[in-house]
């Protein structure tokens, strides 16, 4: 979504502002000095941010914090960028540094840490709204002008006396006119007046009226020229800015709500959702300074849950450190799937609607988790009856499947989906492709944590839109 | 663009108007002084629609005369750069084209006036399309774009453009 708009800053920058220089125009150019181009390489970085410190900005690009100050006030200034300058603490700057690391694309790395004392911070990000809307009258200012001159619009015609070189102007018109013919005439010598051309067809040299004539065309020429190239050259940008047209825009709102949601989201994503939305008003709530410290608020996360949060979130940290245990869970899935596969096609309508449609609430996928348990606790009695192979496989899966009952059981099922999302987080972007072409299939199991893992994917963009809209 | 403000002037009156009909008097005197008067502040006076508070007379020395600040409503029009107005025209040369708005005079020249029309001088200058279908000469009404005003104190002049959209000739005298 914010694609389209990073194109569009990408396409503007390098058609408005790629010959832009910092300096003043009397300092004299060196080769070392001639920073052209920066202005581009600021806007395109910035595309690849959100809210950033300026410091931090200046050491990714390896660019003097003064001349990216300049150059980003020139930005300011051109209405392309937002800027929030705070004082504040090291801790306040902590907060900035976890919303970014919260941030998915946010390269730039924490530090701030070790300053003290009160600092002038200064932030800055793009303002997509309104550079949709810089471009757009950008662009209708330049067409209008040429077109105005093109046509010699709103030009005051002055006029010579051939005589004694008195210039006049339109405005004097109902003064020279005389009676004796239709002609103006001089105040002074009466002589005749004659049509004196614009001052542009003047400075091409155009001396007496047939010059005159010749410089005009050539203005003209000229005029109609650019006007054309105009119109080719721009064609890329305003061809995008008709795509964005109708695109919602990617608002970041103020430096301070964009730090709160971002470092919700970021907490979001690390899969404690069950405290999320308390922790979230918490954040909100509380001040500023006081709501510096981020641990304080996992750990806050952790003892509000319940008695087994802390369980939970081992289980959660070590299942992040263990990959192959991961791997070998999804592994057994797989081999339940074969054993399961054709009663469950009842439940697979529902849990393959949830994996469609995005829209199951958490605590109905849950039931379908409790359903799905107890169908499979019956499926493996029915398997164990039959195979002994199955059995095996069964056996294989219970300390599996013990784990997935015991949170249905302590009917803080929230916490379970946490969990799962941990788990399935790092593959969230391979399964989840997978799930359409699976859903009609009857994996009964796969497609139940994929349910889940969508669910939670949803809710991720449910952030991710809300901090938006 | 049109006004309706309220201005003061100290008006002179003969002593042959005092009597019964003093302030009908001075309200008449008023109407003649000041209805079509330009000032470059407020514009041209076109009428004056009311009379707000007389103020207490003073004798003049020697003649006779009594001043009367007097406090009145009225009508002005002020044109602006960019207005849009509707003319007569009352003039065309080579140059271009006089025309009247109300009391104020526009001059349009001949590079504001679209590239297509020609200059056609004889009996009747006009400018003329080059199929003939459009024709601005004398009496022709004409809608026009002031672009510059000249403000004296005494006087307005504008020069106009008809080379905009929907601007240019409504009404061919001709035609009527």
């Amino acid at each position: 979504m914010i694609e389209p708009y990073n194109k569009l800053v990408k396409l503007a920058a390098r058609a408005f502002y790629d010959d832009l220089t910092s300096k003043g125009d009397n300092q004299p150019k060196t080769g070392r000095s001639d920073n052209r181009g920066i202005a581009v390489v600021v806007l395109d970085a910035l595309t690849r941010r959100q809210w950033v410190r300026e410091e931090d900005l200046a050491k990714d690009l390896k660019l003097h914090t003064k001349q990216l100050r300049r150059t980003l006030r020139f930005f300011e200034e051109e209405k392309i960028i937002t800027r929030d300058h705070r004082r504040e603490t090291a801790k306040g700057a902590k907060i900035y540094s976890a919303a970014v690391a919260a941030t998915a694309d946010a390269a730039t790395g924490k530090e701030g840490e070790e300053k003290v004392k009160l600092h002038t911070h200064s932030y800055c990000c793009l303002d997509y709204a309104q550079i949709y809307d810089v471009v757009r009258y950008r662009l209708h200012r330049m067409k209008h002008k040429l077109k105005d001159e093109l046509e010699n619009k709103n030009t005051v015609q002055e006029y010579i006396c051939i005589n004694c070189g008195k210039r006049y102007n339109a405005l004097d018109a109902l003064r020279l006119i005389s009676f004796e013919d239709e002609d103006f005439h001089c105040e002074r010598c009466n002589g005749k007046l004659e049509v004196e051309s614009d001052k542009f067809a003047a400075q091409d040299g155009g001396d007496g009226g047939d010059g005159d004539e010749n410089a005009r065309r050539r203005r003209r020429e000229k005029l109609k020229d650019m006007l054309q190239k105009m119109e080719v050259q721009l064609k890329p940008l305003i061809d995008q800015l008709g795509r964005v047209k109708d695109l919602p825009v990617p608002e970041f709102g103020t430096l301070q709500a964009w730090e709160a949601r971002a470092s919700a989201a970021g907490r979001a994503a690390n899969g404690e959702n069950s405290g999320d939305s308390k922790s979230h008003l918490g954040y909100n709530g509380a001040p500023m300074p006081y709501s510096g410290d981020t641990k304080v608020i996992v750990d806050f996360n952790g003892t509000e849950g319940k008695g087994e949060g802390v369980k939970s979130e081992t289980d959660s940290t070590s299942l992040k450190v263990l990959p192959p245990w991961m791997i070998t869970s999804g592994m057994n899935l797989t081999k339940e799937q074969r054993g399961e596969v054709k009663q469950e096609i009842k439940m697979d309508g529902t849990s393959t609607s949830t994996a469609a449609q995005y829209t199951d609430e958490k605590k109905s996928t849950i039931v379908h988790d409790d359903k799905n348990i107890q169908d499979e606790y019956i499926k493996a009695y029915y398997a164990a009856l039959l195979k002994k192979q199955h059995e095996m496989e069964e056996a294989a899966k219970n300390p599996q499947d013990g784990n997935g009952a015991d949170d249905p059981s302590s009917s803080t099922s929230n916490r379970q989906v946490g969990i799962k999302t941990k788990r399935e987080e790092d593959d969230d972007g391979t399964e989840w492709e997978e799930a359409p072409v699976r859903g009609n299939g009857g994996y009964k199991v796969d497609l139940n944590v994929e349910a889940v893992a969508p669910a939670e994917d949803e809710d991720d963009e449910d952030d991710v839109d809300w901090e938006e809209g | 663009m049109f006004f309706h403000i309220v201005l003061e002037r100290n008006m002179q009156l003969h002593p042959r108007y005092f009597g019964r009909n003093l302030r009908d008097n001075l309200v008449s005197k008023l109407m003649k002084d000041v209805e079509g008067t330009c000032s470059g502040r407020h514009g041209f006076v076109v009428a004056v629609t009311g009379i707000e508070n007389v103020g207490k007379g003073i004798i003049r020395d020697g003649t006779g005369f009594v001043t009367f600040p007097v406090k009145y409503q009225c009508v002005v029009f002020r044109p602006f750069k960019g207005e849009i107005l509707e003319s007569v025209v009352t003039m065309v040369n080579k140059m271009g084209f006089f025309a009247e708005a109300g009391p104020v005079q526009v001059f349009v020249s001949n590079h504001l006036i679209p590239d297509d029309m020609e200059f056609q001088s004889g009996d009747m200058p006009n400018y003329t399309t080059s199929d003939g279908s459009v024709k601005i000469q004398k009496d022709s009404e004409v809608r026009l774009k002031i672009i510059g005003t000249r403000v004296d104190a005494t006087e307005i002049f504008c020069i106009g453009t008809i080379k905009d959209d929907f601007l240019g000739v409504i009404n061919d005298p001709a035609a009527v």
